[in-house]
């Protein structure tokens, strides 16, 4: 049988061995880099005009394709395994005679429910105001789908597919994802990015006129219902079209503080 | 020692082994229990391979439910595991005679839970071999979920393997001179030197105590995580409710309950155990189980009242699609079996009238009731509760799904009958009238021994902390993706599994000279072993 002796020998080796571990550990902490927390000044919003929207469903449209959306045939489509990022919902409890339909992206919550409760960090709030989506580190539990209120998020169930002409017209600038992953309406950031770096690059604030037709669905819509630009900018549209005493938001009870906002629909007309 | 000199101990050492002889029926269930991990494995393997179009799972607001029958077992696998540390440490702390002999099987059953339990929540994932990677990488405590990943399995399950380790050295030093011979070593190793010495029974004696006192509020922390997943979702009618842990708690115990009395009787059977799982053990587990389920059925009226009554329009769809709507049969059920888990055990109670027979009957009625509960908690809220709906909604499971539960089942039975075969389930019941406690308070501290477990202690809880912290993103105000620390989640496992590791220090660290040639003779465990 092992004495008390070898056993606290041993022990103090395994000691000395964890000691020598942690100081490695110490050494990799000092040597990562600090993250850029650089606080982004502007804060992305979305206005969207009902008394304009004609429900074309071209946003939807070109969402699909500015985002390499995998299409779907009929029968996935009504077995609920399709993704949507921007999504046409009828309204049926809408104030008003007729229901409505509402052009429906991700409400980019401030608070968003979504974001608590992912395990592993991969869907997080950027300072700028969007939920974004990491589709390499989701692991797939699903938990953001369950907890957003507004069904928002869409899971890959299988492999994503495009016929052969689909395929040629993927969007460079946007990662397909794999199987397995939950994705999700990022405002189209790789769109913003550019935007704001040329800015940066030439010194001057972002132009507004550069931003309210910058996102796909917004960049499609005939009637101009939907205009996306920095809500932190008193002088742009959105903030303008924000004090409208038509707007209203999406379950608003539940205080998750969307960044999509609507426009009513004007009964005089 | 006087009451151990009075049992013959050779007699004890053949009793100790003839639990290991199974009846024939054993090997058929061995059989099946094989075929349902098999067959397991293959819908895992088919799912992986094919992904989750092929389970019954779709996104929610189109008419689907993202989660279905694997989180749903894998909350009852958990809300299982509740009976088994519950009754050891009731037994332990409270003293209470009539547990003593299922303790083992109940803390097997907790450990065979949460091990299926931690296979469906894995498969669950949409990519569960990343999910093994970057959980203990990036894991957020800020999440509920991270609870299921860390409390569950370093803290939960891996304190129970510790009590059970410990509990169990006394019998497998027994073991190591009787049991099968291949096996032997192994015995060896899980007694650890155990040599029954009235010391090392002292020892026991105080790490059981401080284990069982331990894992009391870590078990109520697990349970109402299991129900915080649900309870703390806003958007979700239904789930978000601050009933939901507390309901949580009850409704795994009268599972538990449920399971540990029926997986009782069936070892009754199979290896001759009447007289060493007697009846007034089942008896205690059925009043258990019956004041449980009594307050789990307060729950449910406490719950559908709300929501019918004065709830807004998503809960009460919700509710009424329970009720009265596409979910009424199993709501139903659920109603007949908890009705039954409580009415049975009850009359027994106030009649002490007793028929183990229909206390079988009724323990099922627990287990089914709190299967069907918890697939009623999980899926109609995702179906008739979105509070936006693109259209109506209904989950079937797939035969792929099915069929991995089966196989989960099919892992927990497995094991259990597997442990059965080679190890005693009941443990020796003179272990348990040892007076050496009384008697080692005369003696004087192993300063050493408290000194090295004290420091063992502080490295397990700096360790937990500092991996805490890290998770927790502390340094940055939480506003960091990644931890700083590489794997620092795992770092927290890792202190946390090192705390509970406290107690093998404490109670297996050899004996000081002193301490050895202590006047007090120690009893050796067999005859062999003393000749030799």
């Amino acid at each position: 049988m092992i004495t008390r002796r070898q056993l606290l020998r041993g022990g103090g080796a395994s000691l000395a061995g964890v000691a020598a571990l942690a100081a490695g550990l110490g050494s990799v902490v000092a040597a990562q880099k600090q993250k850029n927390a650089t606080a982004s000044t502007h804060r992305w919003g979305m206005v969207i005009d009902l008394d304009r929207c004609t429900a074309c469903a071209a946003c939807t449209v070109a969402c699909r394709q500015e985002n390499n959306i995998p299409t779907f045939g009929p029968e996935e489509k009504f077995d609920g395994a399709h993704i949507e990022w921007m999504s046409m919902y009828w309204d049926e409890s809408a104030d008003g005679a007729m229901p409505q339909l509402l052009p429906f992206p991700c409400q980019q919550c401030t608070d968003p429910p979504c974001v608590k409760v992912c395990p592993v960090g991969a869907t997080y709030k950027g300072t700028d105001g969007i939920t974004y989506q990491i589709w390499d580190r989701c692991i797939g539990c699903r938990y953001c789908m369950v907890a957003c209120p507004y069904s928002r998020r869409s899971f890959n169930w299988t492999e994503p597919k495009w016929d052969a002409v689909s395929v040629q017209m993927l969007n460079p600038d946007v990662a397909t994802r794999p199987a397995g992953v939950v994705e999700k309406c990022t405002f189209c950031h790789h769109r913003i990015k550019p935007l704001v770096e040329q800015a940066e690059m030439e010194k001057r604030p972002v132009r507004d006129e550069d931003c309210q037709q910058l996102t796909a669905c917004a960049a499609a819509c005939p009637a101009d219902a939907i205009v996306f630009g920095d809500q932190n900018d008193p002088e742009s549209k959105v903030s303008e079209l924000n004090k409208s005493p038509r707007r209203f938001r999406v379950l608003e009870e539940l205080d998750t503080g969307p960044n999509v906002v609507y426009l009513k629909r004007d009964k005089a007309e | 020692m006087a009451d151990r000199t009075t049992t013959d101990t050779s007699t004890r050492h053949e009793e100790l082994v003839s639990q290991t002889r199974p009846h024939p029926i054993w090997y058929l269930l061995v059989g099946i229990a094989l075929l349902c991990v098999g067959f397991g494995a293959f819908c895992f393997w088919y799912q992986d391979h094919y992904h989750f179009i092929t389970s019954g799972l779709r996104n929610l607001g189109f008419g689907g439910a993202p989660w279905g029958l694997h989180v749903g077992f894998y909350v009852i696998f958990v809300g299982v595991s509740f009976a088994g540390i519950t009754v050891a440490a009731m037994a332990r702390l409270f003293k209470v005679k009539e547990l003593q002999p299922v303790t083992r099987l109940a803390e097997l059953i907790t450990i065979t839970a949460l091990i299926s339990g931690s296979a469906a929540i894995l498969a669950d994932l949409g990519r569960p071999f990343d999910g093994v990677i970057k959980l203990p990488r990036y894991a957020r405590p800020q999440s509920p979920f991270y609870g299921t990943f860390t409390m569950i399995g370093a803290g939960y399950l891996f304190s129970t393997l510790v009590f059970f380790f410990l509990a169990g050295r006394a019998d497998a030093a027994r073991m190591a001179n009787q049991g099968p011979k291949l096996l032997r070593p192994l015995y060896r190793v899980w007694a650890l030197g155990y040599s029954d010495s009235v010391q090392e029974r002292h020892r026991h004696h105080i790490t059981s105590y401080w284990l069982s006192l331990t894992i009391f509020p870590l078990l109520i922390i697990v349970q109402s995580t299991e129900g915080f997943i649900f309870g703390l979702q806003v958007g979700r009618p239904g789930w978000y409710s601050p009933l939901q842990p507390a309901a949580f708690v009850t409704l795994a115990g009268v599972s538990g309950t449920g399971v540990l009395i029926v997986v009782s009787l069936i070892l009754r059977r199979l290896f001759s155990l009447r007289d060493k799982l007697p009846d007034s053990a089942l008896r205690w587990l059925g009043n258990l189980m019956w004041v449980l389920a009594a307050i789990y059925l307060y729950f449910m009226l406490a719950e559908e009242m709300t929501a019918t009554y004065a709830g807004p329009r998503s809960d009460r769809n919700v509710a009424h699609a329970i009720v009265t709507g596409v979910y009424a049969p199993y709501f139903w059920l659920t109603v007949v079996a908890l009705g039954t888990c409580f009415v049975v055990p009850f009359y027994m109670f106030i009649t002490k009238k007793s028929s183990i027979t229909w206390l079988g009957v009724a323990a099922s009625g627990g287990i089914i009731g709190a299967i069907t509960k918890r697939l009623l908690i999980i899926v109609p809220s995702q179906t008739h509760g979105a509070r936006i709906q693109f259209s109506s909604g209904s989950y079937t499971p797939s035969w792929v799904e099915f069929g991995f539960v089966v196989g989960l089942v099919g892992l927990m039975a497995l094991l259990i009958l597997l442990f059965t075969r080679f190890f005693p389930i009941v443990p020796d019941p003179e272990l348990m009238k040892s007076d050496a406690y009384e008697r080692a308070k005369k003696w004087p501290h192993d300063r050493l021994r408290i000194t090295v477990t004290v420091a063992w202690a502080l490295v397990s809880l700096s360790l937990l902390g500092v991996g805490l912290a890290d998770s927790l993103r502390m340094w940055t105000g939480g506003n960091e993706i990644d931890p700083r620390i590489p794997y620092s989640p795992l770092l927290f496992a890792f202190g946390v599994m090192m705390m509970f590791c406290t107690a093998i220090v404490y109670e297996a660290l050899p004996g000081s000279k002193s301490e050895d040639s202590h006047p007090e003779p120690s009893e050796s465990v067999a005859p062999e072993e003393t000749a030799a």
